[in-house]
């Protein structure tokens, strides 16, 4: 297990090189310069040249990958544009809620998906198994943002239960010590607070799920049903086990690797709709500052919160292969 | 059974079938769900093509006069699924935007699709070295979730419509190059690609005309399904603001995003768009799966 993990960490070092190399590309190819943007399209020759020097932009272009990895790896993302404060900061301030969310959403996706998955294959062909694969169906097909405009119609507008926007009602008084307020308000042990914003948290999260519940539903139906049939399970029914034993002990715990494999890639879609739930819901997370940056022309803001995403994104894959292995050992061979 | 009679069964199974395409269509027109998906998607292109002759008014005239009493006038006998804001037809702007989803759709998985096979064709066929680079690259982009790199392409290239046809389709781009390079690995030691190596058929002609076309099912389900996947992407930016910029333009995505300012008193202007997004990606995804199904019987009711 130790010797596959570091070789799973070793495939981290290329994609990280590669990563840095990318955005770094990426903002020398954006249209503009950084003097022109930072000092104005009339700024003199002079006055250019200084601020090339001062950031080491008339260096050679090795040189110049060469300190901007340097200071990416020291935790610097530079300097927001737009609100003029370092880009780390604001990612701080903004990473809990769109965590959050994409918790709560992940929450909703497995809580929902796996057991109608399960049933589904168990009662194939019955009103569940077809009520799933329509539902699975539906969800791949529904863009979330209108499936957050009709939550936020019918929930929030129409029948009042659950509001609108934000992440918390402006009439509570809640400290935040961490950011993550559901946390911060179990923490500080204001309930009022913990439950504000978990009702908050349901409608984004019931939208941003709806794409991993249904690949998640689907998964696990598609799995359940080949191991069902498999020798294992037949022995296991075989020698008088109670059908709950085998249902649990046998069939799901295998039919679970498939569905342990695609979560990992399901924080993708998560941290990418994120940008459109957070758009919706008006929720001040990372997808919301970066639509902001794309108009702001907030470019350390874009490459600094892309950067940052994609490496959780790479890290939270490495957590799911190193959790495959562990449940799985024939993987750790291969 | 003795061998003779197994023998016997096979050969008459073997009169019946014609070919793998003519049993997959045959399979494929007998799935319900795919039918349905067909005329999905037959409405769309065609709502697509005959807009200037289907819809009752211009997409763009405004007419301020119907929106005086406030916004908006819900759906009535002149006008079917109400207006917006600016007393614009609603039902001639879905009719139009049509255009835009079907326009952008198919250029941006056609992008993906040429690039991405070319790369996982060269990747998957001669291995080694371009093997790792293209890979190694495709790992690259795919560490960036696909909607973010989207959106990183659009600020790169400026909001509009070419944008969004070029973020969507480079965003598929490793999808494809990895799903033909797994499958041309797989058809590489084919017995039918050493009979051709061996009779020194050229190494471009193998992969061209017996290696390529046996490994093209699984890349039209891709295909289908990406056409989906990209009405959806396209319209997400639109809503995001990143589409064409123009307000006047009939965008499905971006007429949600002023729909989404009068929901509450207004909540036909986006519900009528969004059930046009979701009729046509519904019918790509039903589509998808029937081909899926088709191609490969063995998956019949099991994905």
């Amino acid at each position: 297990m130790l010797r596959f993990a570091v070789r799973r960490l070793f495939l981290l070092v290329p994609i990280l090189i590669g990563l840095s190399l990318l955005l770094f590309v990426w903002v020398r190819a954006l249209p503009g310069t950084p003097a022109a943007a930072l000092l104005g399209e009339r700024a003199t020759p002079a006055a250019v040249e200084r601020f090339e020097r001062q950031y080491g932009l008339d260096r050679p272009i090795h040189v110049q990958y060469w300190a901007y990895v340097k200071t990416i790896a020291s935790g610097d993302l530079g300097t927001s544009v737009a609100s003029r404060r370092p880009v780390i900061t604001e990612i701080k301030e903004r990473f809990p809620a769109t965590v959050e969310l994409a918790l709560a959403a992940m929450l909703f996706a497995v809580c929902v998906g796996l057991p109608l998955g399960f049933v589904a294959a168990k009662r194939y062909g019955g009103v569940v198994d077809h009520g799933s694969l329509f539902l699975s169906l539906i969800g791949i097909s529904i863009p979330i943002f209108f499936l957050g405009i009709i939550l936020k119609y019918v929930f929030a507008v129409r029948l009042g239960w659950l509001p609108t926007v934000g992440r918390q009602d402006v009439l509570i008084d809640a400290e935040h010590p961490t950011g993550f307020y559901i946390l911060d308000a179990i923490v500080t042990g204001n309930w009022e607070a913990a439950l504000d914003a978990i009702k908050h948290l349901v409608l984004p999260a019931i939208a941003l799920g709806s794409i991993p519940l249904a690949i998640i539903a689907r998964i696990t139906r598609a799995s359940t049903l080949d191991v069902q049939n498999e020798d294992y399970v037949r022995t296991a029914r075989a020698k008088g086990l109670p059908p709950r034993t085998v249902d649990g002990r046998h069939v799901l715990r295998n039919a679970l690797l498939p569905v342990v494999t695609i979560l990992g890639l399901q924080v993708g879609v998560l941290l990418g709709g994120a940008v459109l739930t957070e758009t919706v819901f008006a929720i001040p997370g990372m997808g919301s500052w970066l639509k902001e940056a794309i108009f702001n022309h907030d470019y350390p803001v874009l490459m600094g919160g892309i950067l940052f995403l994609a490496v959780i994104f790479v890290l939270v894959n490495l957590v799911v292969d190193l959790t495959y292995g562990l449940i799985n050992p024939r993987i750790r061979v291969s | 059974m003795s061998v003779a009679q197994i023998e016997e069964t096979a050969l008459e199974q073997n009169l019946t079938s014609t070919g793998l395409w003519r049993d997959s269509w045959r399979r494929l027109r007998r799935n319900p769900g795919a039918i349905v998906g067909f005329a999905f998607v037959a409405v769309f292109v065609a709502v697509a093509i005959l807009a200037p002759l289907i819809a009752p008014y211009s997409p763009t005239e405004q007419n301020l006069a119907l929106v005086a009493k406030g916004c908006c006038p819900g759906p009535s006998r002149e006008h079917l699924m109400g207006v917006d804001e600016l007393g614009r037809d609603e039902l001639s702007r879905i009719v139009y935007g049509a255009r835009y989803s079907l326009v952008i759709g198919v250029f941006s998985v056609a992008v993906g699709l040429s690039i991405g096979m070319l790369l996982g064709a060269i990747a998957g066929y001669l291995g080694g070295a371009a093997d790792s680079a293209i890979m190694r690259a495709m790992d690259i982009m795919l560490a960036i979730p696909g909607l973010l790199l989207a959106i990183g392409i659009v600020a790169m290239l400026g909001p509009g419509f070419v944008p969004v046809m070029v973020a969507v389709g480079v965003a598929n781009v490793p999808i494809f190059a990895r799903l033909l390079r797994g499958t041309i690995l797989g058809q590489r030691d084919a017995d039918y690609v050493l009979a051709a190596r061996s009779v020194g058929v050229r190494k471009s002609v193998i992969l061209a005309g017996h290696i390529l076309p046996n490994s093209i099912s699984p890349v039209i389900v891709a295909a289908t399904l990406a056409m989906a996947t990209a009405i959806i992407d396209v319209a997400g930016l639109g809503f995001l603001g990143l589409g064409p910029q123009d307000p006047a333009t009939p965008e499905w995505g971006t007429m949600l995003t002023t729909a989404d300012r009068y929901i509450s008193t207004a909540p036909f202007l986006a519900f009528f768009p969004g059930l046009a997004i979701v009729i046509a990606v519904l019918g790509f995804n039903l589509i998808g799966d029937g081909l899926r199904e088709a191609l490969d019987p063995k998956l019949r009711g099991r994905v």
